[in-house]
């Protein structure tokens, strides 16, 4: 970029910064809060997850093959997760049963198991 | 956003449609033993694989040995009322206290034979081998369960008494 100021005007703005001296006061704890400031800034923030999350709905999640590898995955989960809370209740139920026949031909006993 | 956020979705839905079949599907079975008239006698035909003629014979049994059962408990009850006014009036085992606990004891005894004796006719009512099994569950599960009296006396029960420390 060309400087439009003439040569000797550039020489005395230089000749002026040398002088200056800044005497002003820092702020109290002025350092602190500038690495405060740093660190935040390079820290990674909750909208950069977001937007990561955002993209890769845009972006990924639309590619065939990711679609149907994503899609297949959660099928294949709510099945399993179906089936063994299934066979959960079924074998609850089933020693509830056999508790309540036990009990029901033998007054004495008041609990019981499988068999 | 819009193609990507649908694909999204259809996955969430056909993972709650898996969920949802799969459970519907296998507690059915479940559901459907819990609609009968009587579910334990439902569970003992699904857990014993039953036949239609064998569960008939074997749910006649049972309605015979019901209120047979039903009655001994009534004398029982009342046993064990009248043992607790005797026991509340008289500080010892007074004749009349000695009487009544072996009639009660007579009546536990008649009780369990009764029901071995039905536990018998089932079992007799099942095919061989299920027979077997449902006749070694049911005595461990009733007359043959070990009672804590029994396991107050096993060995090393009280170990921990004696290595108490005397005061």
């Amino acid at each position: 970029m060309k400087s439009n100021q003439e040569p000797d005007q550039d020489e005395r703005l230089r000749a002026v910064l040398r002088e200056w001296v800044v005497d002003a006061p820092l702020a109290p704890r002025f350092q602190d809060q500038v690495w405060q400031r740093i660190a935040r800034a390079e820290a990674p923030s909750a909208s950069s997850f977001w937007a990561g999350l955002v993209r890769l709905v845009e972006v990924v999640l639309p590619r065939p093959r990711i679609a149907l590898l994503y899609v297949a995955a959660l099928l294949v989960l709510g099945v399993a997760a179906g089936s063994v809370t299934a066979q959960i209740k079924s074998r609850h139920l089933d020693a509830t049963l056999s508790a309540h026949y036990v009990q029901s031909v033998d007054p004495y006993r008041a609990d019981s198991s499988q068999p | 956003m819009k193609k990507g956020g649908l694909i999204l979705l259809l996955g969430l839905l056909l993972c709650i449609a898996g969920f949802s079949g799969f459970y519907y599907l296998g507690t059915a079975p479940c559901r459907n033993m819990m609609h009968e008239a009587q579910p334990e006698l439902a569970w003992l035909k699904k857990e014993f694989g039953l036949s239609d003629t064998a569960f008939a014979r074997i749910t006649a049994l049972h309605e015979a040995y019901m209120p047979q059962c039903a009655e001994r408990c009534r004398v029982t009850e009342q046993q064990n009322r009248k043992l607790k006014d005797l026991l509340a009036r008289d500080s010892t085992v007074t004749p009349e206290i000695q009487t009544l606990l072996t009639e009660r004891a007579r009546n536990r005894a008649q009780c369990e034979a009764e029901m071995l004796k039905h536990f018998q006719e089932v079992s007799r009512a099942m095919p061989p081998e299920q027979g077997r099994r449902y006749l070694a569950w049911v005595q461990a599960q009733t007359v043959l369960r070990p009672q804590a009296m029994e396991s107050r006396h096993k060995m090393g029960s009280g170990r921990h008494l004696m290595e108490t420390p005397h005061m």
